[in-house]
């Protein structure tokens, strides 16, 4: 990329565009951006800008494109695969400011906000209407509308309502030329490709998102939330797959297993069994009096499989501290390592025994402590290992784990990530998915959108295999570059 | 961006301009080659046999230069490249349903007809997916699944005639649309052949897969982004219970308040459908149901899931209705009738031709919430334009089908009528609605896309086109706005056809 503007130019215009306080410069303030969830992967900025408004939006990424700086979006920095680490430097746009809930529709149950808002901060603002946003992430205390819809973000009630994608009606986007466009539109299905779709799970790639239209959904009249203790994480599995089987689609079916029950009864007391195998969280929602003969079809699939314990949260409080062990699972674990990596695979549900059996067999050919808490009427798993990374050789073992576990679900016919996206974590095992033509159609939309590659590089895509050339996986699949001296 | 790829909007988008009309000897090459890859009666080049492709269910008609119908994916891949090679416009067609003119040869060209490819390769019910070829009939595919237990959610009203392959170019939808949602919700991927003959995967066997969601993309690009030939598909599980209601209403208003009232109260509906006064004089003239003929209105609502669930959503519908002013309130007992009640809403578009002999069905979208005002703005509409208009739609969608009744003989009527049905889709777009629900956008309403997208919005669609087709080879002259019409394309009436409804 060429330079055309040099740093003190470019930061002095910087400053008179977004104000002084909100352009960030110093090493100091630099490090703290750093790094995301990704905890195994850093590179810092060249500078930090915190926008107010799509124009200013739209007039930064102008004059970045004029310096011939990449522009890295960043929402809340919750992102598990290292998509908002700027590997090549540059300029990244952070959106905490814009976090303004700008309209509540509650009759045709729509709202439109900032991207910067808090995803838990939604429902909490739409709760006063009966209304609820219904992507829910763990990190939804933190993460951003803006991060969930560039990562298509899932959470454990995706199994009843969907991800991110399916309740993003309409976005602002600001592209690589400053230009501001919309797609999408507040009713369902506009004509014309459905480039709000494109848009979703896109990682920065394509535009940033400035404003966004989302579909609420009504709190249901009633819930009711099954606790099941099982001897081993075959026989939950059994029986996530045969609730499914059974034609009854709970709100979310949540597994942990024995090492992150461990982890979670020592940190919170939530009432799990510390010396079972796995527990299993389902929940389903509706009509008060559809909600009891649902829950026995449940309960009568589960005792096939031999539970130890079958209890139904008998009050709001109880729900709450049944699933607080769920969602402070991760949380709970730094009781037993110093550090994790989190992984994402996705499987077909019935192939979920036989891939928590690989899990396993993984784990001990590698001499790791692998903890389970994920969403298993999704298929979605989260196998999770934990290191110590002071070990030396450690964390070149636990990412031949992690690669190991994501190749196991390829094989069994599920996919690289089911709801944290592939980041420069996951670029590489593309590869396993799509041919190289596959590869190149996306390639394409990424130039038509993007063509000088300004926004976000080195996500998503793996570069341009040359012909002949095999896949080198081996390598580590998310070396950070070298940063390019821009202004060094 | 370089200066040469900057998209051109609107003029370019009219084919190939390195063909050259009357070039026959490249015209008699083309076909040679075609008879090649597809065999010699799978080619059509006289105007008796290409004269049936000229038309879809819309009122536009153009002549195709030659009709190839490919069996397989590599004859596909072998058609296009061919076609390329002799700069022929490519119009991808499956059975000639669509309502919008997306599949009339705007500009001539080759139209491929995926009709041979009608194989249901696979179903795999543990994992609730489908894999098919594109010419497979939309109701086959439930018809084949029912017995185990399943069905294929997107139900257009064409769907006994239409093909899968179609209803994913016009991310198509249905009476059930409110529950299920379109076709692009039950896509999981598909297959596709590019301008350049490559064929590439998008999408998986699983939702959400990673990377940019081009399958996403496919659905709904009419044809004009290349051609898919295997689908994914998700399978539903049938439904434990349905129960069916119908309600008679004095007032339009009320029967739309009604609607927004149900939705408000948290009753989703499988189907929540609406015919308007006129409609009903048409039904009880032509397949009499039982509609009370000073009635304004009739809904017919339909609900879906396990037995305590439909008991009491009905019950709970059944008092909104009353609240709402409903004058009469019916349940169905039993199967024979609940096919009764539908029975009205199902002959209704063929009931039409008892009052007029021609009809344009429209498509428009609002939010929910502006139905009662939309209802009312389209009513004066049909005064201001003198004609009259019969509403069937899906009211809980706010997808509405207002068709304007005419004499297609009556000197002038064509463009009242056309005019007065771009009055309605401005009146949707101006309360936060939008230009099709579920028809798309084809030839017939591409000049309207300004009146939703900025040209800025319109440029980041061309951009995606020809990412995929650079030279707009795949059905030109579609979804995008084109100051001036084809002169090849023609209107012609509507026809009825047989036991249609919309």
């Amino acid at each position: 990329m060429m330079k055309v503007m040099d740093r003190r130019t470019l930061v002095a215009r910087l400053r008179e565009v977004v104000g002084a306080p909100h352009v960030l410069t110093r090493p100091e303030d630099l490090v703290v951006y750093e790094q995301d969830a990704f905890l195994v992967a850093h590179a810092s900025p060249d500078i930090v800008v915190l926008p107010g408004a799509a124009a200013e939006v739209g007039t930064v990424i102008a004059l970045a494109r004029a310096a011939g700086v990449p522009v890295i979006a960043r929402g809340a920095g919750t992102g598990l695969n290292g998509g908002s680490i700027p590997v090549a430097g540059g300029l990244m746009l952070v959106l905490t400011r814009m976090n303004r809930i700008l309209e509540i529709d509650a009759r045709s149950r729509l709202a439109v906000v900032e991207p910067g808002v808090v995803n838990i901060d939604l429902s909490a603002a739409s709760a006063r209407d009966g209304l609820f946003y219904a992507p829910d992430p763990g990190s939804q205390g933190v993460s951003t509308i803006g991060g969930n819809v560039g990562n298509n973000a899932g959470g454990p009630h995706c199994l009843a309502y969907g991800v991110t994608g399916n309740h993003v009606l309409g976005m602002e986007v600001v592209l690589s030329s400053g230009e501001i466009m919309t797609v999408g539109s507040p009713a369902v299905d506009a004509p014309g490709y459905d480039l709000a779709g494109l848009l979703v799970g896109s990682e920065g790639t394509l535009g940033v998102i400035t404003r966004i239209t989302v579909r609420l959904l009504r709190q249901a009249e009633a819930v009711r939330t099954l606790l099941a203790v099982f001897e081993t994480i075959d026989d939950a599995s059994q029986t996530v797959s045969e609730v499914i089987a059974a034609g009854i689609v709970p709100t979310a079916m949540e597994m942990i297993d024995a090492v992150v029950m461990r982890a979670v009864e020592a940190a919170i007391h939530a009432g799990y069994p510390a010396d079972a195998g796995a527990v299993l969280l389902i929940e389903v929602e509706g009509h008060v009096q559809a909600l009891p003969g649902l829950m026995e079809r449940i309960a009568a699939v589960a005792k096939r499989h031999r539970p130890r314990v079958l209890r139904q949260a008998n009050s709001a409080r109880e729900r709450e501290l049944l699933w607080k062990g769920r969602k402070e699972g991760a949380g709970a674990l730094g009781r037993l390592a110093p550090s994790y990596y989190l992984h994402d695979g996705v499987v077909p549900r019935t192939k979920l025994p036989e891939v928590m059996a690989k899990v396993a067999a993984i784990a001990r050919t590698h001499g790791l402590v692998i903890g389970n808490l994920f969403h298993a009427g999704d298929g979605n798993l989260h196998p999770t290992i934990l290191f110590d990374p002071r070990q030396p050789g450690m964390l070149a073992r636990v990412v031949q784990a992690g690669e190991e576990i994501l190749r196991a679900c390829v094989a069994a016919g599920g996919s690289i990530t089911g709801e944290h996206g592939v980041g420069i974590e996951k670029r590489e095992y593309m590869r396993w998915l799509f041919t190289e033509a596959d590869l190149q159609a996306m390639r394409r939309v990424k130039d038509a959108f993007d063509p000088t590659g300004l926004l976000n590089p080195g996500k998503l895509l793996p570069d341009v295999m040359s012909s002949g050339a095999q896949a080198d996986v081996k390598s580590p699949a998310f070396s950070v570059r070298p940063r390019a001296g821009l202004w060094s | 961006m370089e200066q040469n790829r900057q998209p051109q909007i609107g003029n370019g988008d009219r084919g190939d301009a390195s063909r050259r009309d009357g070039d026959a000897s490249r015209r008699r090459a083309l076909v040679q080659e075609l008879r090649r890859i597809v065999g010699d009666a799978h080619v059509l080049v006289e105007d008796a046999d290409v004269i049936v492709y000229e038309q879809d269910g819309s009122i536009l008609q153009a002549m195709p230069e030659i009709v190839v119908l490919p069996a397989d994916v590599t004859q596909v891949s072998e058609v296009i490249r061919a076609a390329r090679r002799a700069g022929f416009p490519i119009v991808p067609r499956g059975s000639g349903t669509g309502l919008a003119g997306g599949a009339v040869p705007a500009g001539g060209g080759v139209v491929v007809s995926l009709a041979r490819l009608n194989r249901l390769l696979g179903v795999d019910y543990r994992n609730r997916t489908a894999e098919l070829e594109p010419g497979v009939i939309n109701l086959e595919v439930t018809k084949g699944v029912a017995k185990a237990g399943f069905f294929y959610a997107p139900d257009p009203s064409s769907q006994a005639a239409c093909s899968i392959g179609g209803n994913l170019a016009n991310n198509s939808g249905g009476p059930h649309t409110l529950a299920y949602g379109v076709t692009t919700n039950h896509a999981l991927g598909v297959e596709v052949v590019l301008h350049d003959g490559s064929i590439v995967w998008l999408g998986g066997t699983v939702p959400d897969v990673p990377g940019y969601d081009l399958c996403g993309v496919f659905v709904g690009s009419e044809g004009t982004l290349g051609i898919v030939t295997r689908a994914i598909v998700r399978l539903m599980r049938a439904r434990e219970d349905v129960r069916t209601l119908l309600a008679i209403f004095d007032s339009m208003d009320s029967a739309t308040q009604a609607v927004v009232d149900i939705t408000a109260a948290g009753i989703v509906p499988a189907a929540l459908e609406m015919m308007d006064k006129t409609t009903i004089e048409a039904v009880e003239r032509g397949a009499p149901a039982g509609y009370p003929r000073d009635a304004e209105a009739v809904l017919l609502l339909e609900v879906e899931g396990v037995r305590e669930y439909t008991e009491r959503a009905l019950r709970m519908a059944h008092e909104v209705c009353t609240r709402a002013g409903a004058r009469q309130v019916r349940a169905a007992r039993d199967e024979q009738e609940r096919q009764a009640l539908w029975k009205g809403r199902k002959g209704a578009f063929g009931a039409l031709g008892t009052l007029a002999p021609n009809y344009y069905v429209m498509d428009g979208v609002v939010p929910r919430s502006k139905l009662p005002q939309t209802m009312r703005a389209v009513a004066e509409i049909a005064e201001q334009y003198q004609v009259r208009i019969a509403n069937v739609f899906h009211a809980g969608d706010g997808n509405l089908h207002p068709n304007i009744l005419f004499d297609i003989r009556v000197p002038g009527a064509l463009d009242r009528v056309i005019e007065a049905g771009a009055a309605i889709l401005r009146a949707c777009v101006a309360v936060g609605g939008s230009l099709t629900g579920e028809h798309g956008i084809g030839l017939e309403k591409r000049d309207y896309m300004e009146w939703l997208f900025s040209k800025d919005d319109l440029e980041a669609m061309t951009r995606v086109r020809l990412a995929f087709d650079p030279q707009r080879a795949f059905n030109p002259g579609k979804i995008f706005p084109t100051p001036v019409s084809c002169g090849e394309v023609r209107r012609a009436p509507a026809r009825i056809p047989e036991g249609l409804w919309i």
